[in-house]
């Protein structure tokens, strides 16, 4: 019962996009908005350009995926550490939590020029700058992972008599995986945004670097296969991570 | 209460120490490592406040243009979020056939549409709004939404026993109780709005914090202090941006209490 529903959910939402996109195709958002074809392209436009540029847009998405993937790890695997810091000393830690929560509304695309500065026009400055804005999301995640837990669980390891040491390990530690993985999948999203938007201004590569320099020659159909590519790299490692959720938290209540 | 002082304190001394963390930075980048790009990768932080401090008033009023414009986009887009998810939730149809794509809306680099943005829209400040308007839509649209999904079945329907016309049943039952979600929502895309209309400005306007940024990266050592305020003033208003939903959280969700989930995005 429930399946054949979800089947009919997709059966409509996919004959939504199909609508949207034939819309789009035979000129019907050009004449709502009153755009030229030059201006917002064609569909199929969208996919020639994307077919015949394939090879550069390829070469360009590995180099910002590269970016952004090393800086998620790097910025994840630093969050993290920050939170257990924290749930091991609270007292401290707190506070600053309320500052990385603080960092995480600095706008990303002020911190790239600065780290520019610093690792010069490569790749590394980018990644600075994508572990920067994956570092809070993970942080705050984690640490509500480690430290809301289940009414009772901390009142029954406590009568065991468990010391601190175990009470981490078993309990807060399983406890904070799901908050875990719910940060990985924000911070996949946040990861390539800050990747692309640093590109914007200081890159010789990459999908932020192309995408603004076609556009400045009016390549319009170009620029948005940029965009699709961008698009399904988003969609790509969000999947990936959503996958690895439905395997590892099985147990979870969440999923069933 | 005494956990929040202690806890207020803390972030203080954390406050104190990497501004002291950072004098020392560049101290140590200035005098031990001989680094001739010192100004531009760190420079000392007294300078850098005290040049914030002396063009406190052109910085101020270039943020006060960013965040004006930010500030209709993000109305704009919280609006037509709220109103779209009501819409969902009103017509099951339109729920099933608009929900994936909002899924689907909080993988995609949305900012990375800054550019195209820009050039359909040639207007500079039309094209601050949209993108503006455009990141602060889905966050609200898809917590809003969920919001409206996760009200108590049971409540529904003692609403509906009551013979509750469906206006009632919005304004005092669901709209109320999806509003915890809705602040999860707008307290994401605050910060956001003003990240997409300083971006906007980064790739061509006449004012705005983010042009101030660009420009005086061109001067090199010389426009390092002033480069590094106006980072610190985008900041501030990043940090502005979710202050103030914060605060009208805290005002009209006063009965909230406990710890909920973050929304998602």
């Amino acid at each position: 019962m429930q399946r054949s529903g979800n089947l009919v959910n997709g059966i409509i939402a996919v004959m939504f996009g199909i609508l949207f996109i034939f819309c789009w195709q035979v000129g019907g958002f050009h004449v709502l908005l009153q755009l030229k074809p030059y201006q917002l392209p064609l569909p199929t436009d969208i996919a020639g350009a994307l077919y015949s540029n394939f090879d550069v847009v390829m070469e360009n998405t590995k180099f910002t995926m590269c970016e952004a993937l090393v800086g998620i790890f790097l910025g994840s695997i630093l969050g993290f550490m920050f939170a257990m810091l924290t749930a091991i000393f609270p007292k401290w830690g707190s506070g600053g939590l309320t500052l990385v929560t603080a960092f995480n509304a600095v706008p990303m695309i002020a911190m790239a020029p600065i780290m520019n500065n610093w690792f010069g026009m490569g790749m590394s400055s980018k990644i600075a700058v994508v572990t920067m804005f994956s570092m809070a999301p993970m942080a705050i995640n984690t640490y509500r992972g480690l430290t809301v837990l289940k009414p009772f669980t901390l009142d029954l390891l406590n009568s065991y008599a468990a010391d601190k040491k175990t009470i981490f390990l078993k309990l807060r530690l399983p406890n904070s995986v799901p908050n875990v993985l719910t940060a990985l999948k924000i911070n996949t999203t946040i990861g390539l945004m800050a990747a692309i938007c640093s590109e914007f201004f200081t890159s010789y590569h990459g999908i932020g670097f192309e995408l603004s320099t076609v556009l400045k020659l009016s390549q319009m159909s170009l620029g948005w296969a940029y965009i699709v590519a961008a698009a399904l790299c988003g969609i790509l490692m969000y999947g990936v991570v959503s996958l690895v959720e439905y395997y590892a938290l099985k147990w979870h209540t969440s999923q069933q | 209460m005494e956990a929040r002082r202690t806890k207020n304190i803390a972030a203080l001394v954390w406050f104190v120490g990497l501004i002291l963390a950072w004098e020392c930075g560049a101290w140590v980048l200035q005098n031990v490592m001989h680094d001739s790009m010192h100004m531009q990768k760190l420079p000392y932080f007294h300078q850098v406040a005290g040049t914030f401090l002396v063009n406190f008033n052109s910085l101020l009023a270039s943020a006060m243009v960013t965040l004006s414009r930010a500030f209709i986009g993000f109305i704009l887009g919280a609006v037509v979020g709220v109103a779209v998810a009501i819409v969902m939730s009103l017509a099951k149809f339109v729920g099933k056939m608009l929900f994936p794509y909002l899924i689907i809306s909080q993988m995609i680099p949305v900012l990375a549409l800054a550019p195209i943005v820009y050039s359909i829209v040639k207007s500079q400040d039309a094209a601050r709004i949209m993108l503006s308007a455009f990141i602060t839509f889905f966050p609200v649209a898809v917590n809003m939404y969920s919001g409206l999904k996760s009200v108590d079945k049971d409540k529904i329907e003692l609403v509906y026993s009551y013979t509750a016309t469906k206006i009632d049943t919005y304004c005092k039952l669901m709209i109320p109780a999806a509003l915890p979600h809705l602040f999860s929502g707008l307290k994401l895309s605050a910060p956001a709005a003003i990240t997409a209309a300083i971006l906007v400005e980064m790739l061509g306007t006449k004012e705005g914090i983010g042009i101030k940024i660009l420009n005086s990266l061109y001067y090199g050592a010389n426009g390092a202090l002033i480069f590094w305020a106006s980072v610190i003033m985008a900041a501030l208003l990043g940090i502005f941006g979710y202050a103030v939903i914060a605060f009208i959280e805290k005002l009209v969700v006063h009965w909230e209490k406990g710890d909920r989930e973050e929304g998602v995005s």
